[in-house]
């Protein structure tokens, strides 16, 4: 009978009889069990005696075989400190042996561990955003949509009236706070600055968020008008070290005296109310825009709700639509308009809110760089994998000999174990000093502070250590088996052979890691032409040497405007309310459509002068611009953009000229068509757009094309005229084409983080391979050496060994490719303009693997090439 | 006294034991008995007489004797004690005892 072909016993009777009976008795029940088995197959048939066999096999279930009962031989304990110091001993001992597989494998873990750290800190940042506030799960945004004749605007902010009527008429609401942050010019005798995160809020802010106040009394503190609150940085810039509490500075263009009535530490990082002052809203509402409190559709602020405990949100929202009918029902009759609230929970804000904001996170990115994450560890385990099992034979023989005097294999199971467990504590220490070094970098790259510094973040250095150990167990569990399941008669004949089916898994395991790392190349090339088309497309404007100036407006501007003309490199100034890439002011409009109605819409508006059209250098596709010649321009004209004359229906520009408009007060038709322009991002699709004349209260941006080569001279000449007419304000300035592209800034960090990881991910893929390639030449040395001295030329020889991986990442690409492709075409739908993915990037990406990979196995294949056949062939 | 009562079916292994007579151990022990007797016999339960007999001090059991047949594994080979002999004897006395003073049908 064929061995293989002997009927067998059921297996899980005698596992489990192993499992329940004591170790000693196992020999004679086993050898009982399978004697009576065999007599049996041959006297009653294989049916029965399996039968029989699980019968006797239970029945052998009793309770002196138990394990309980004391064992004849004394065990040895589970864990031996002896033992498990022996092992880590010999574990040290074979990665100090195999120099550079240890520095392969610890490099690779360690840079995966670190770049998985990295990423960790990343997506906790931004997934706890705001959490920090102890009542964070009882605060709500009250956001507003308002529905006006032609769309709904889903603002996220709301009126000043609204927050506080709220409170008064809603027992849910435990408290509120609006926060509106606004540019104002702040003075401390002659210190004076443009304070960009200037904040007002209530006195309640302290209640509802929990922002420490070092000094001052929270209740209080924000409560009079003209109230500042510090924080410690903006305190030192004006006082000092000088104590600021009680001090008297100036607040705003008329320069209103105001009281430092407290001092607060920074922000965190993750809130979404930074300030660098805050004032009193009180301030605000009485002072500085007075009454605007009263108004119902007045919005601008942001306003927070505190509610109280175990308040059901819905029940509650069912009060608004009576609310705003009782207090502003006849307002939105009259405007067309009708307002709904949102209450939004304050951590769903950051990454779920669509509505603007001024930081938002995005919620794809935090899956995009988990996956990432996720990838470059698992790249790192599979090199660690692949470079144990491939070392084998060289541990088989160990495995023999140990086995042989009595190692049982468990106890081998626990020596690789240690081993790789030892590999990765060494890699969690490297990997803890790198992301200690990187992280200012990445802090840098990713434009948030992640992290200050690794010793605050104790927690995760605990959680990468954990992750360490259960690396080193998981990565070291298969390479364990293996190694302890060599047949010991076998191993030290010295007939060991690489099984087929590891052969195959080491490859299965390469492929896979390029076929990541040739993944994130394809999304790492198809970003940065994104990026790139984004940057470099014509944007139907000129931005080029325009310096835009935060001015005055009116007289004051013009007669500096005057006075600018006269610097030499000045070519032209023109004034306007914005400039393609600020926020856009949007106005109720009525304008006349193909039909020859009213169509009525809330619209984006520029209101420009004479030259604004001429020096941004917009082409007009029918009609004329502002022309002073027509005394009735400055009052009765509007020029609009195609995108608005298609939205009103018009066949060509043509038709649109002549039309009627009302427009904030305004009535008279339209004399012009520009050419669309991009005004917004490359993100957002061009939008219909007006231009009207300017007021005498608006305009305050100047923006100044520059002519000539020596544009730092002029920009001091225009900073010194600007000193000269207004001595009380500081000079404000920005490049129109820095300015635009800094709504590209999120999409270049992106790129640049992107491009970071995926250099990683090759570079440990090759580290693995380079690994291996190492290693499969050096099981080849004596049949280079036969082939060369049969007259191979080194071409060949580096050929035939290149070849093998070669393969591999072909295969890599064919899977990496159509999942890449699908990955990006689905990234690209967040643009409204979007480059191709072109079949360049695709070959590029491969050619770049591939010579990558090729010059990492030439590396060691070149070396085995060049080896003298007679070195080779001549140990034995 | 441990030792001195013997249950029916550990009567029958300790005779197994001393027919088998040096080659006496689980897998041979049944098979001697199922043979005897004619029905079939748990293993389990041989084994578990085996264990007890030794505990009594009736058998005693040394390893060895490996064979291809049970798969390279060794036997653990029982042997009837003094003891074992000397109860054995008991009980054939006994059961003569008795057996003679059953009144003869007349």
């Amino acid at each position: 009978m064929e061995p293989n072909s002997a009927p067998n016993p059921p297996q899980w009777a005698t596992w489990l009889l192993h499992l329940l009976c004591a170790d000693h008795l196992m020999e004679e029940m086993d050898g009982d069990l399978e004697e009576l088995f065999r007599q049996r197959v041959k006297s009653v048939g294989i049916q029965k005696a399996r039968f029989r066999y699980m019968i006797d096999a239970f029945s052998l279930l009793r309770p002196f075989a138990f394990k309980r009962k004391k064992n004849s031989y004394p065990q040895p304990a589970y864990h031996q400190p002896a033992m498990l110091k022996n092992n880590f001993k010999i574990a040290f001992r074979n990665l100090w042996k195999h120099k550079t597989f240890t520095f392969i494998n610890v490099m690779g873990l360690s840079v995966g561990m670190s770049a998985c750290f990295l990423i960790a800190l990343y997506v906790h940042f931004e997934l706890s955003y705001d959490s920090f506030n102890k009542k964070a799960d009882r605060i709500y945004r009250l956001s507003t949509d308002l529905k006006t004749t032609s769309e709904t605007l889903n603002y996220s902010i709301s009126s000043w009236a609204f927050a506080p009527n709220l409170k008064n008429e809603f027992e849910e609401v435990e408290a509120f706070t609006r926060v509106t942050t606004r540019n104002f010019l702040v003075r401390n005798g002659d210190l004076k600055f443009k304070e960009e995160k200037t904040v007002f809020a209530d006195s309640s802010l302290f209640n509802v968020f929990d922002f420490e106040l070092i000094k001052g009394d929270p209740k209080t503190a924000l409560r009079d008008p003209m109230s500042v609150v510090f924080t410690e940085k903006t305190a030192k810039k004006y006082f000092g070290d000088s104590d600021p509490m009680g001090r008297t500075l100036l607040l705003g263009d008329d320069g209103v005296p105001a009281t430092v009535t407290g001092l607060m530490k920074e922000a965190p990082a993750n809130s979404q109310i930074k300030g660098d002052l805050f004032v009193s809203m009180s301030s605000y509402t009485e002072r500085f825009n007075k009454g605007i409190d009263k108004d119902w559709g007045a919005f601008g602020t942001t306003s927070y709700l505190l509610l109280k405990p175990g308040i059901n949100i819905e029940k509650f929202a069912a009060n608004f639509p009576p609310f705003i009918e009782k207090h502003a029902g006849q307002m939105m009759r009259e405007n067309k308009m009708a307002i709904s609230f949102v209450l939004e929970p304050l951590l769903d804000i950051y990454l779920h809110s669509k509505r603007e904001a001024e930081e938002s996170g995005s919620l794809n990115n935090v899956y995009i760089f988990s996956v990432v994450a996720i990838f470059i560890l698992l790249i790192a385990c599979i090199n660690f994998i692949n470079l144990t099992t491939a070392r084998s034979a060289e541990r088989a023989r160990e495995v023999g000999v140990r086995k042989a005097v009595g190692a049982a294999r468990s106890l081998l199971t626990r020596q690789f174990i240690s081993e790789s467990v030892l590999l990765c504590i060494i890699a969690f220490a490297f990997s803890v000093l790198l992301s200690a070094v990187s992280i200012p970098f990445f802090n840098d790259l990713s434009g948030k502070s992640i992290s200050t510094g690794i010793l605050n973040n104790w927690q995760f250095v605990a959680g990468l250590f954990s992750a360490a150990l259960l690396i080193g167990c998981i990565a070291g569990i298969y390479p364990a088996f293996v190694l302890s399941s060599f047949d010991p008669v076998v191993v030290l004949k010295g007939r060991f052979t690489t099984s087929v089916k590891g052969i195959l898994l080491r490859k299965g395991l390469v492929t896979a890691q390029f076929a990541v790392s040739i993944a994130l190349i394809i999304a790492t090339i198809v970003v940065y032409k994104q990026v790139n088309f984004m940057r470099s497309r014509d944007l139907g404007f000129s931005k080029d040497q325009m310096l835009v100036i935060h001015g005055d407006t009116d007289k004051k501007r013009n007669a500096f405007q005057e006075s600018l003309l006269n610097i030499s490199g000045v070519k032209s100034t023109a004034a306007s309310t914005n400039v393609p890439g600020s926020k856009n002011n949007e106005a109720y409009s009525e304008i006349e459509n193909a039909q020859g109605e009213m169509q009525s819409g809330n619209l984006a508006v520029y209101s420009v002068d004479f030259n604004f059209l001429q020096q941004y250098d917009l082409k007009m596709a029918a009609g004329r611009g502002f022309l002073k010649s027509f005394g009735s321009d400055s009052s009765k004209a509007l020029v609009i953009n195609e995108a608005a004359a298609k939205m009103l229906g018009y066949q060509s520009p043509q038709d649109a000229l002549g039309r009627k408009y009302k427009q904030w007060g305004r009535e008279g038709t339209i004399i012009g068509v520009v050419k669309d322009f991009h005004f917004k991002s490359l993100q957002e699709s061009i939008t219909p757009l007006t231009f009207r004349f300017l007021d005498f209260w608006n305009g305050n941006l100047l923006s100044v094309k520059i002519e000539g080569s020596n544009v730092k001279q002029t920009l001091t000449s225009i900073e010194k005229e600007w000193k000269a007419q207004n001595p009380e304000k500081p000079f404000t300035y920005y490049f129109m084409d820095e300015y635009f592209d800094r709504q590209y800034r999120a999409d270049e960090r992106f790129e640049k983080l992107f491009l970071h990881f995926a250099v990683l991910a090759i570079f440990i893929s090759c580290l693995g391979l380079l690994g291996l390639a190492s290693y499969s030449t050096v099981q080849r040395t004596k049949e280079i050496g036969v082939r060369k001295v049969m007259g191979a030329s080194t071409g060949s020889i580096v050929g035939l060994l290149s070849k093998d991986f070669l393969k591999l990442i072909l295969l890599a690409f064919i899977i990496a490719s159509p999942l890449a492709w699908f990955g990006m075409h689905k990234w690209l739908q967040n643009f409204a303009y979007q480059t191709d993915i072109e079949w360049w990037v695709f070959v590029a990406a491969a050619l770049l693997s591939a010579t990558i990979a090729f010059a990492t196995i030439s590396f060691q294949s070149i070396k085995a090439a060049l080896l003298n056949p007679v070195k080779s062939l001549r140990s034995e | 006294m441990k030792g001195t009562y013997l249950g029916e079916f550990e009567e029958i292994v300790l005779l197994a034991v001393a027919i088998l007579a040096g080659d006496a151990y689980g897998a041979a022990i049944t098979n001697e008995i199922e043979q005897q007797m004619g029905r079939s016999v748990n293993l389990g339960a041989v084994h578990a007489s085996l264990h007890r007999l030794e505990e009594k001090g009736l058998l005693s059991s040394r390893m060895g004797g490996a064979t291809a047949e049970r798969g390279g594994r060794s036997k653990r080979l029982f042997t009837v004690t003094m003891a074992g002999t000397r109860a054995l004897d008991t009980i054939r006395e006994i059961r003569n005892r008795m057996w003679d003073n059953i009144p003869k049908p007349a």
